[in-house]
């Protein structure tokens, strides 16, 4: 009843082309910022930030990019988990060979080294599409994997094949890696940080690039026609992927689990992210962010659902139920809503502008 | 305009024979276009054989034919999409050589498909809007800021897209995704993606194909006020005889990938040859 544009006239086409434009849409929006920005670190605790924020907001940002390339572009991906991991160690081969430089910087650097990457493995995109594509970035995935086990070099010849996130701070004494970093410094820095990302993500779909990426999506023969360079499109694409995936690897290694090893990013790592813009909704920026936080919190839901509900259950039960209901709920929603939680939400947001009249 | 209302009425248009329209009347001197001699095989098929024949500037071209005639063809040859292996091709003055699609469009030359080819998971005015891409000049990192330059660019844009949209009478449907809008609506949104693009030599595969008899006058109408209005040139495909014979300057037919015959609606009309492979004989 409350949700609804009347009365909100626009008189000029830049607010027509806002991000939100409906008045609820943006107060809502800033209220939830501000919520996450002011009141989360004061009432969370440290679980909730470590194991359900931190993840949340690294798998959002990889969301992101793949849904960029996926969703927006049409292009199939696999490579994720291999794109993941070129973020994670260039940021770490960059940050102990220049300590002095801001982490910040060194994530971008890792970003911008990562779209190289994502550059040349698009390449094949320019002559197969579909599954074929798919293969071919399969073969990213597992030479990537192969690169960064096998030569020592990426890890500072560390024995165990693992790279540590040395201590680094944002600013000051505001530590957001290594052992000083407390979970509140690195659930503000990566709230902020994915959402200038998202926004980003957001300003380049509605620009001109965005338009020639969903022309190729949608009719790559048509792009061609109207002056759209499949080329340019295509690797465009690859690169602004894998710069969020990059950055987003870079992250899951500093901030979430502070150690990783390359075999942290296997093929599951990409599929993990493929099931979550297909759940939230392909070519949908807010989808990424609902397929993320369904695929973090379901797992965490599901084992703790029992115990809530005073059920005792042995604990690979629980492990393999938990398998199983997860299978089956990515069923069940593919075939009630293909298109994702982001078209159920704005389903969901037509019917509010109705209710209580829906005639 | 008269040339309107006769379009969809070929009988009335019989009657009228001769005398026709003040289309025959218009003169056109530059040539925008000029085919030379054409030939496209794919495999042992040919599609098209020694096809000569020049698209002045300003005009309405029509290129009829039989099914399998090689119409769609030799558009595609024109933009680009296919290579012919024999011939040339001389636009505004300079023999082209061999280039893709993309290459055809940054020159001037717009194209709408006998299938309708939208961008269907886009809205009517995303769709225009990417007509406008070639025009739009803010680099990545511009855009990824959006406030600013970009913005300014895009509400540019957007007044252009605009225009058309009213000049086309598709105000209502803006935001609407394209894959909802019905066939003769998506036709025209088709057009108005080309014309977006500000095109010099307009290419129309069967821009009326499918439609009732109304649609065919509104986009008949359209395509008049087009040539007028913003003096494109035109070249269409189309079945409909009288839509044909009415609102071209000059008419090109094809038959087996071969010319038949060229000229004004009229004489061509009173060719034998063409009157044998496709208007069909009285019996």
């Amino acid at each position: 009843m409350f949700y609804r544009e009347a009365g909100q006239y626009k008189s000029d086409y830049a607010s027509d082309q806002a991000i939100f434009p409906i008045r609820q849409d943006r107060i809502g929006v800033l209220l939830i910022f501000l919520f996450a920005l002011l009141v989360i670190p004061f009432i969370a605790t440290n679980y909730l930030l470590n194991s359900i924020l931190v993840p949340f907001l690294v798998f959002s940002i990889a969301a992101i990019g793949l849904n960029i390339l996926t969703g927006y572009c049409g292009q199939v991906s696999l490579g994720t988990g291999g794109f993941m991991a070129c973020g994670a160690f260039f940021t770490f081969k960059l940050t102990t060979w220049m300590p002095e430089v801001n982490i910040l910087l060194i994530f971008l650097m890792a970003g911008f080294g990562t779209a190289l990457v994502g550059i040349a493995f698009g390449i094949p995109s320019l002559r197969i599409k579909g599954f074929y594509l798919a293969i071919a970035t399969l073969a990213a995935q597992f030479f990537l994997i192969w690169m960064f086990t096998q030569n020592p070099w990426w890890t500072n010849y560390n024995p165990a094949g693992v790279i540590t996130a040395p201590p680094r701070a944002l600013f000051g004494n505001f530590y957001i890696t290594g052992i000083e970093a407390t979970p509140v410094n690195k659930y503000l820095f990566l709230l902020c940080f994915t959402a200038a990302l998202a926004l980003v993500a957001k300003n380049l779909v509605r620009s001109a690039l965005g338009r020639a990426w969903m022309a190729i999506r949608d009719m790559d023969i048509a792009a061609e026609i109207i002056g759209i360079r499949p080329m340019a499109a295509k690797l465009s694409a690859f690169a602004v992927s894998s710069f969020f995936i990059g950055i987003s690897g870079a992250a899951w290694a500093f901030m979430y689990t502070a150690s990783v090893e390359a075999l942290a990013f296997e093929v599951t790592r990409s599929f993990q992210v493929l099931f979550m813009i297909i759940i939230g909704g392909l070519g949908s920026i807010l989808g990424s962010f609902l397929g993320a936080a369904f695929i973090v919190l379901l797992p965490i839901a599901l084992s703790n659902l029992p115990a809530m509900v005073g059920l005792r259950l042995p604990v690979d039960l629980i492990a393999h139920l938990e398998f199983m209901i997860f299978g089956a709920l990515i069923v069940f929603f593919l075939i009630v809503e293909p298109n994702g939680l982001a078209r159920l939400w704005q389903i969901g947001k037509e019917k509010l502008r109705r209710w209580p009249f829906p005639y | 305009m008269s040339a309107v209302a006769t379009a969809a009425a070929p009988n009335q248009n019989q009657q009228e024979d001769g005398g026709v329209t003040q289309n025959t009347a218009r003169v056109f001197d530059e040539v925008l276009l000029e085919v030379k001699d054409i030939s496209l095989a794919f495999g042992g098929v040919k599609a098209l054989t020694n096809i000569s024949f020049d698209i002045r500037k300003g005009e309405i071209r029509a290129i009829i034919g039989p099914n399998g005639a090689g119409k769609t063809s030799m558009l595609n040859v024109i933009n680009g999409f296919y290579h012919p292996q024999d011939g040339t091709i001389t636009y505004k003055g300079q023999v082209r050589r061999k280039m893709r699609p993309h290459n055809a469009a940054k020159q001037g030359i717009a194209r709408t498909f006998q299938n309708v080819a939208l961008f269907k998971g886009m809205s009517t005015l995303d769709n225009i809007m990417t007509g406008r891409l070639l025009k739009m000049r803010t680099n990545m990192l511009l855009q990824a800021i959006y406030w600013g330059p970009n913005q300014r660019e895009e509400i540019r844009h957007r007044e252009y897209c605009e225009q058309i949209i009213d000049f086309l009478e598709i105000q209502a449907i803006r935001k609407t995704p394209v894959g909802r809008l019905p066939y003769g609506l998506q036709k025209r949104v088709e057009l108005a993606r080309a014309l977006a693009m500000e095109p010099e030599l307009l290419l129309l595969d069967e821009p009326m194909a499918g439609m009732n008899v109304e649609e065919k006058e509104d986009m008949c109408r359209f395509v008049l006020d087009v040539n007028e209005e913003f003096g494109t040139t035109i070249a269409l495909i189309e079945h409909d005889m009288g839509v044909v014979m009415d609102i071209s300057d000059r008419v090109v037919v094809l038959d087996y990938g071969r010319k038949l015959a060229d000229g004004p609606p009229d004489e061509v009309r009173r060719d034998e040859e063409v009157i044998r492979a496709y208007l069909g004989v009285g019996h």
